[in-house]
């Protein structure tokens, strides 16, 4: 009887819980609000000049500990669109079958090139289609939203001294053409997304980094826009350009690859 | 106490333990079998309905985690380890940092203690609400639809993920301790959300219990079901709820206080009996525990940095040349150990072995003087009180 009646108020229980509002979200139909945070695909941004923000470096293949990013790193070369030298990756692959979604290849590249998507990928029906290519990692840009964190606003979050004091040195000798591209992408992603909790600082870290190559870059951009709008096939000015400015900016080596590429 | 001392005569891993004894049934329990919580086996050796000899048998879900690490950078390690202790990686996280730090004597900012502190009784909150679910799982359809629990736990923490994603991005895999604090901070609003969840929360824990604690069901089925004496539990390395509900009152966030806990006062749950039932009860008390630090401390995370050692930039940055140590603190299942001799690695960026002192494991290890003299449906009722999660066990 005791039983019974325990039953029978364990019953009541589930009923009232019968009674509140369900909380399942039927996934397909509705979908439930993301977090800006949330992190469950990739894009590669295209930076505000309309140039390839990732400059190839591998940092986010080194340290990705599944070992899922696969780079080709190309040789350097002049931006077909700002015309300053920089470097490229040739092709970038991102296998999601194995990504923990850990998200450091997103803290350690120094452009901000890669960031982490709120959409996930639609499911495939084979397991080549969880490999995100490169222009699967380009068009993730513009079809899904992206995710609030970049390079630069989670390393701001964890060390907000960060911006002025460091960046500097730790980015301005690594290499010239990095900083090319530090800044622009913050302008996308925080258009896209309102940087919630620290906006500001975010903006103020790269400029140091961005006022640092200034003279250096200025130059070849410069003279490599004078022969006017001709940047498809300009191999002399160029080539000049570049050894000019080769033994400012302190990098010879840029130039022999340079040279070597654009004939 | 002396018949089980007498038992414990028998190592747990020779072989002629497997041979069945004259007219004694085998029953291979698992490792597909739902109710032992992952893949791991039992082989039970019945005399009729009557447990006589339990074999335990795990390695099911060996991924070699400690050999991984051993390849891997010290800023690898910390998202690989998540994956040990599926149901509270926040721990896991917690204690392979906790590790790295002491080995490279780095403090750790205050306000990155306190949410340290917060993620972790959040997390404890979450794996006890998953364990009183599968719990009521193991006990079947008598109290009330054993189904239903297990959904409404889930409910409830589905709450307690959401504030975790809101933080870190991730539900579950949150890879969000780094060497010398947290990768990321609060969002603004989050205290409000903790203090709401924690609301609800709190308003369906006498739900659970009048459908658990309250049941006349629920008690007979596990009053005096796997007795496990204090004094045996400490001989097994049994730490945690389990150890508290033998009667010995030992909890690692009040005896060794890590975090932040050295500023708030722990009232640590503990029961007699040791058995089903008062695991039970530690769980549920604890889960209350877990309830009001977070609300304490939720509201009085002090500003200032969030990480007091580089931010990870490099692969290979953080290199410890030498040294050992051994760390630990209280996960939802007892205390897990890091242990870690440095020096591994090309440039010392790698341990040079790293163990991982699973609390689940030892738990395990009390099965054999557990089952014996219970029938087949307890062996599932006290396997589901012990609250093992293989992943951790096997590693
Ligand atoms: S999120 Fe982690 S696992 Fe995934 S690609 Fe990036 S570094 Fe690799
Ligand atoms: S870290 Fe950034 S810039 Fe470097 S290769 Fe990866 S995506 Fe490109």
């Amino acid at each position: 009887m005791g039983h019974f009646i325990d039953s029978i108020r364990a019953m009541g229980t589930t009923l009232r819980n019968f009674l509140r509002p369900p909380v399942t979200v039927e996934y397909p139909t509705v979908i439930r609000p993301r977090p800006e945070r949330h992190r469950v695909s990739f894009a590669l941004l295209i930076d505000e000049t309309g140039d390839e923000a990732c400059i190839g470096c591998l940092a986010c293949e080194r340290i990705c500990p599944s070992q899922v990013i696969a780079i080709k790193q190309a040789p350097k070369r002049e931006s077909k669109v700002t015309g300053k030298k920089r470097g490229y990756a040739d092709d970038f692959t991102l296998d999601l079958e194995a990504c923990i979604f850990c998200e450091l290849c997103v803290q350690v590249c120094p452009t901000d090139a890669i960031v982490m998507c709120r959409e996930p990928e639609v499911p495939g029906f084979c397991r080549e289609d969880l490999v995100l290519t490169m222009d699967k990692l380009y068009a993730n840009q513009k079809d899904k939203a992206l995710s609030w964190g970049t390079a630069g606003k989670l390393l701001e979050m964890q060390d907000p001294a960060r911006g002025k004091a460091e960046a500097k040195p730790a980015e301005g000798g690594e290499d010239k053409s990095a900083e090319a591209g530090a800044e622009k992408p913050k302008a996308k992603a925080g258009k896209a997304k309102a940087a919630k909790s620290a906006p500001e600082p975010a903006k103020s870290a790269p400029e140091p980094a961005k006022s640092a190559p200034e003279p250096a870059v200025s130059a070849p951009g410069q003279s490599a826009a004078l022969p006017p709008a001709t940047d498809a096939k300009p191999p002399a000015p160029v080539e000049v350009a570049a050894k000019e400015v080769a033994p400012a900016s302190g990098l010879p080596q840029t130039a022999e690859t340079t040279t070597k590429e654009i004939p | 106490m002396s018949v089980v001392k007498a038992k414990r005569q028998n190592p747990h891993f020779r072989l002629d333990l497997y041979e069945p004894e004259a007219d004694l049934m085998v029953l291979n329990f698992g490792p597909q079998h739902p109710s032992t919580h992952g893949v791991f086996r039992m082989q039970l050796h019945l005399d009729g309905e009557k447990i006589v000899k339990a074999v335990p048998d795990l390695g099911y879900l060996h991924r070699g985690v400690e050999k991984l690490c051993e390849r891997l950078t010290y800023v690898q390690i910390t998202p690989i380890v998540d994956k040990n202790d599926y149901v509270s990686p926040m721990h896991n996280e917690q204690a392979i940092n906790m590790a790295f730090e002491k080995l490279l004597g780095i403090e750790v900012p205050r306000r990155a203690r306190y949410l340290r502190t917060i993620f972790a009784e959040l997390q404890r909150m979450a794996s006890h609400l998953l364990w009183l679910g599968t719990f009521a799982l193991d006990l079947g359809g008598a109290i009330g639809g054993g189904a239903s629990v297990f959904l409404h736990c889930f409910r409830e923490r589905e709450l307690i993920l959401d504030l975790f994603e809101e933080v870190t991005g991730a539900r579950f895999h949150y890879n969000t301790h780094t060497i010398g604090g947290n990768r990321h901070d609060i969002t603004p609003g989050w205290a409000q959300s903790v203090k709401s969840a924690l609301a609800v929360i709190e308003s369906r824990i006498p739900e659970y219990e009048s459908i658990t604690l309250s049941n006349g069901i629920f008690f007979e089925r596990t009053k005096g079901i796997g007795v496990l004496d204090g004094e045996l539990a400490l001989e097994l390395g049994i730490t945690g709820p389990i150890l508290r509900a033998s009667g010995v009152d030992h909890d690692l966030r009040r005896d060794a206080p890590y975090h932040a806990y050295d500023e708030i006062e722990v009232k640590v749950a503990s029961a007699e009996g040791g058995d089903c039932w008062a695991r039970s009860v530690v769980r549920l008390a604890e889960l209350r525990e877990s309830l009001r630090i977070v609300r304490a401390l939720v509201d009085a995370v002090p500003e200032g940095p969030i990480c007091g050692y580089k931010p990870i930039k490099l692969v290979g940055q953080v290199k410890i040349p030498s040294g050992q140590v051994y760390s630990a603190m209280e996960s939802s299942r007892g205390e897990l150990g890091t242990y870690v001799i440095a020096g591994g690695g090309e440039g010392n960026v790698s341990p040079y072995r790293l163990k991982i002192r699973p609390p689940s494991f030892h738990a395990l290890s009390a099965l054999p003087y557990l089952l014996p003299g219970h029938m087949v449906a307890d062996a599932v009722v006290i396997l589901g009180s012990l609250d093992p999660i293989m992943g951790e066990v096997d590693r």
